[in-house]
């Protein structure tokens, strides 16, 4: 199988043509997994965009360049000022007003085959502006993204793919229950606008959650997209639980991939996606084995 | 826009200042820079100041909206290529992207020239440097300055680098995908990655060959396709294909730099006129909005008008569904402003103070007809200048001091706008004060108007004396107390127009009246009118 092919069909399944890969911290294999999309789209023809958080701001913000993708003729990229290759030349459509350590963001298009660094702006904001310039320069766009951006598909049909590395967590089992703490809290449903609720404008943090579940608060906890939701772990799945937290703008979580090598730390490939899949009760595919894990 | 020394801060906030410095701003960032650079005619500029609020009349009558709109959409859009530009003159060798910036920077001159041809206003801004620049960078390209491609029709030599390198890539890819494809059918995939996990409980026999082991785990390998020699050779050729590829690439970039360098300064130049262009097209576009007209800029110190509105106050009562009710006014020389509470004194006032702010910048006057002067200076004095409670100094001490200020200067022309100046001591104190500034005003010829509620200055001072014409009849309660409907009530009771007045009549100020439609009780009401009338 090309796991490649089977996140793109999920994720094109009922979408607006977005997808967008977030990790839950470094070597998470988002590139990897954006790449394998990527290919799977280009051999479908499809006229694909390319934005990613950039290395200004990556998940850790360390300021490293990020892994250069190869990409044909045809392809739109998000670049900026700074980072874009003197050569291969490219067609520069835009340069945006939004600002970046490494110069004004552009939107560049592909004429020769080689490798690009695909960059971003640096806010969520920014992200959702960025997507809607690529979505009319393409069919599909992919986002190198970051769980902080994740709003800009917020209220969209825009796709999430969750991607989990070994890297993150000293264990499969940690791992493997933070990542279905964040699918759990990018999948808040949306709220009823007939029942009763709380809105909360800001974060929704553990404090704020010990209040209301000591309250026994039963109306519905409203906020305005899940990444609002400021919990980690088992106080993430507590919350969940106890509170019936939902939220305006959803988002579409639609598959989890696994990177079991990491620098540091390898977790036995099959084990690491079993346990990812069923934390996440989604689709999970290992993009270094080229198989669905569970 | 500067404020110079015409006006200080609280005087720029109360005439309006910061509102007009909006509504005039230009879009683009040359003609932010040049609108940084715009600062108040003075006395014997007359002729500068009139020639440019007339330019921008006919300009905003000679476009119509849709073009006005069309050249706004223009100039919010047009690229800054002032570094490009610093950045060449200095031998830089410019990117890609400053390149497409010259390229719409030049497109968009040629389009604002095309918008305003037949206003008969503007020397074209694309000179032969614009048109060299944008000429040398629509080499093979194939849109309308959309986008910009290092193109194979700039130079004969790029073209040949790019086919060698393209022919290099293919001889690679194809080695390499020959050599992935048999690994990836001896393993069973569709294809690999960069790095691939082959586990062991799935491996028939050993790894194929061309497999380098990166990990070894014990239920799997971490492994990358290994190139054989003939790969490996396709990749130093495809590697030196980039190289001579990328300087071709660098090359043509040098040569269109020098192009855009030998024609910096008339580009600049270019940019400047289209700044001057964008301030002047802000300007109309303000005076088309708010029906202005072009002043008679007078070489005495004086001010008149007819049917003149205060811009900012007339926005905040259209938000709220009230018209602003215009005034006229004649004034040359030093001036008594009475009325009611209420009455719009402090709004006359301001309406002073905006249309000769609007004549000292050459910008057109939100009235049907104005005559005024270039003054050095536009004061203000009394209520509203400084609010402030506590403090070491009374707010009479803060008046006092201001007006010190104002004497110490001594500004050859003056415009002074007191509101209700020495308010805050006894009334027969304040009005001798009074009469002391009408004469100080007199002996320098200054312009000025003192509202105030004192009665007989005018008369005392032998000053001219205006009065809003006040309440027509005394509204009536109406038993909603929502501050919206009592203003509501009292501008359909209050005519706001102000009037010369003689010496001798009286200010009213139908206080007890203003303070029973806002609501005090009747109990206290009445006991006022009792001891009014005691």
């Amino acid at each position: 199988m090309r796991v490649g092919d089977e996140l793109l069909a999920l994720a094109k399944a009922g979408g607006d043509g977005t997808i967008f890969v977030v990790g839950i911290g470094r070597d998470a294999g988002k590139t990897t997994t954006v790449r394998a999309i990527y290919f799977a789209a280009v051999r479908k023809k499809l006229r694909v965009a390319l934005a990613s958080v950039g290395r200004d701001r990556g998940t850790l913000g360390d300021g490293a360049a990020k892994p250069r993708l190869w990409l044909s003729p045809g392809t739109c990229f998000v670049s900026a000022v700074g980072v874009l290759p003197q050569s291969p030349a490219c067609r520069v459509f835009r340069v945006s007003s939004l600002q970046t350590p490494s110069g004004n963001i552009l939107f560049a298009g592909v004429e020769t085959p080689g490798p690009y660094e695909v960059t971003g702006p640096p806010t969520a904001a920014g992200m959702r502006d960025v997507i809607a310039e690529l979505r009319e320069r393409s069919d599909l766009v992919i986002v190198d993204g970051a769980v902080d951006r994740v709003a800009a598909l917020a209220g969209t049909r825009g796709a999430v793919i969750v991607a989990a590395g070994a890297a993150d967590s000293a264990t499969v089992a940690e791992t493997a229950l933070d990542t279905g703490a964040l699918v759990a809290r990018l999948r808040v449903p949306g709220f009823d606008a007939e029942a009763p609720g709380i809105t909360v404008e800001n974060a929704l943090t553990e404090t704020l959650v010990g209040r209301f579940i000591a309250e026994r608060e039963s109306r519905q906890i409203v906020v305005n997209d899940p990444t609002q939701i400021a919990l980690r772990g088992r106080a993430a799945a507590e919350a969940f639980a106890r509170l019936r937290i939902r939220c305006r703008r959803p988002l579409r979580v639609v598959a989890a991939t696994v990177a079991s090598a990491a620098a540091e730390r390898q977790f036995e490939p099959v084990d690491f996606g079993t346990a990812v899949a069923n934390a996440t009760q989604l689709p999970t595919f290992d993009v270094y084995r080229g198989a669905r894990a569970a | 826009m500067r404020r110079s020394k015409l006006l200080d801060r609280p005087t720029a906030e109360l005439i309006g200042f910061s509102w007009l410095v909006d509504a005039v701003a230009p879009l683009s960032a040359y003609g932010e820079r040049s609108f940084s650079e715009v600062t108040p005619f003075l006395a014997g500029d007359e002729s500068a100041a009139r020639s440019r609020t007339r330019r921008i009349v006919e300009l905003a009558a000679a476009l119509d909206p849709g073009r006005l709109e069309a050249l706004r959409a223009l100039l919010r859009d047009v690229p800054d290529v002032a570094a490009a530009l610093a950045g060449a003159a200095i031998g830089d060798v410019l990117s890609d992207p400053a390149f497409l910036e010259l390229r719409r920077f030049c497109a968009t001159l040629a389009r604002v020239d095309s918008l305003v041809a037949d206003s008969g206003q503007f020397e074209p801004l694309c000179n032969a440097a614009v048109r060299g620049v944008g000429d040398a960078l629509a080499t093979g390209q194939r849109d309308d300055a959309t986008s910009f491609y290092l193109a194979d029709a700039f130079d004969d030599g790029l073209a040949v680098a790019r086919q060698r390198r393209a022919d290099a890539h293919a001889e690679f890819q194809a080695l390499r995908g020959r050599e992935e494809q048999r690994i990836a059918a001896a393993l069973d995939r569709e294809d690999l990655g960069d790095e691939f996990i082959v586990m062991r409980g799935e491996l028939r026999g050993d790894l194929p060959a061309g497999v380098h082991v990166i990990r070894e785990a014990p239920t799997y390998f971490l492994c990358r396709a290994q190139y054989d020699e003939a790969t490996v050779t396709a990749l130093q050729r495809r590697d030196a294909a980039d190289r001579s590829a990328a300087q071709a690439e660098e090359e043509v970039r040098a040569r269109l730099s020098v192009v855009v360098r030998e024609r910096a300064v008339e580009v600049s130049a270019a940019g400047a006129a289209l700044g001057e262009l964008d301030v002047l097209v802000a300007a109309a576009v303000y005076a088309r909005r708010h029906g202005c007209t072009a002043p008679d800029i007078s070489a005495e110190p004086t001010l008149e008008f007819e049917q003149a509105r205060f811009l900012p106050l007339e926005e905040q009562l259209a938000l709220a569904g009230r018209e602003f009710t215009a005034l006229d006014v004649r004034l040359d020389g030093a001036a008594v402003l009475t009325g009611p509470n209420m009455g719009g004194k402090s709004v006359c006032l301001q309406t002073c103070g905006f249309v000769a702010l609007c004549c000292a910048y050459g910008l057109p006057v939100p009235a049907t007809r104005a005559r005024a002067g270039l003054f050095d200076q536009i004061a203000w004095l009394g209520l509203g200048r400084d609010e402030r409670i506590g403090g070491l100094l009374s707010s009479f001490a803060r008046e006092v001091l201001a007006l010190k200020e104002v004497f110490e200067r001594a500004a050859p022309r003056l415009l002074l706008l007191g509101d209700e100046f020495a308010r805050t001591t006894t009334p027969h104190e304040g009005r001798a004060l009074l009469i002391a500034l009408l004469e100080r005003l007199r002996s320098r010829s200054a312009c000025a108007m003192l509202a105030t509620h004192l009665g007989g200055v005018a008369a005392a001072s032998g000053a001219r004396h205006f009065a809003v014409r006040g309440l027509r009849s005394i509204p009536q309660p109406s038993g909603d107390e929502r501050i919206e409907q009592v203003l509501a009530t009292l501008g359909a009771s209050m005519d706001y127009r102000v009037a010369e007045v003689g010496e001798a009549e009286s200010a009213t100020g139908d206080a007890i009246a203003l303070a029973d439609l806002l609501g005090l009780d009747r109990d206290f009401i009445a006991a006022a009118y009792r001891a009014v009338a005691q």
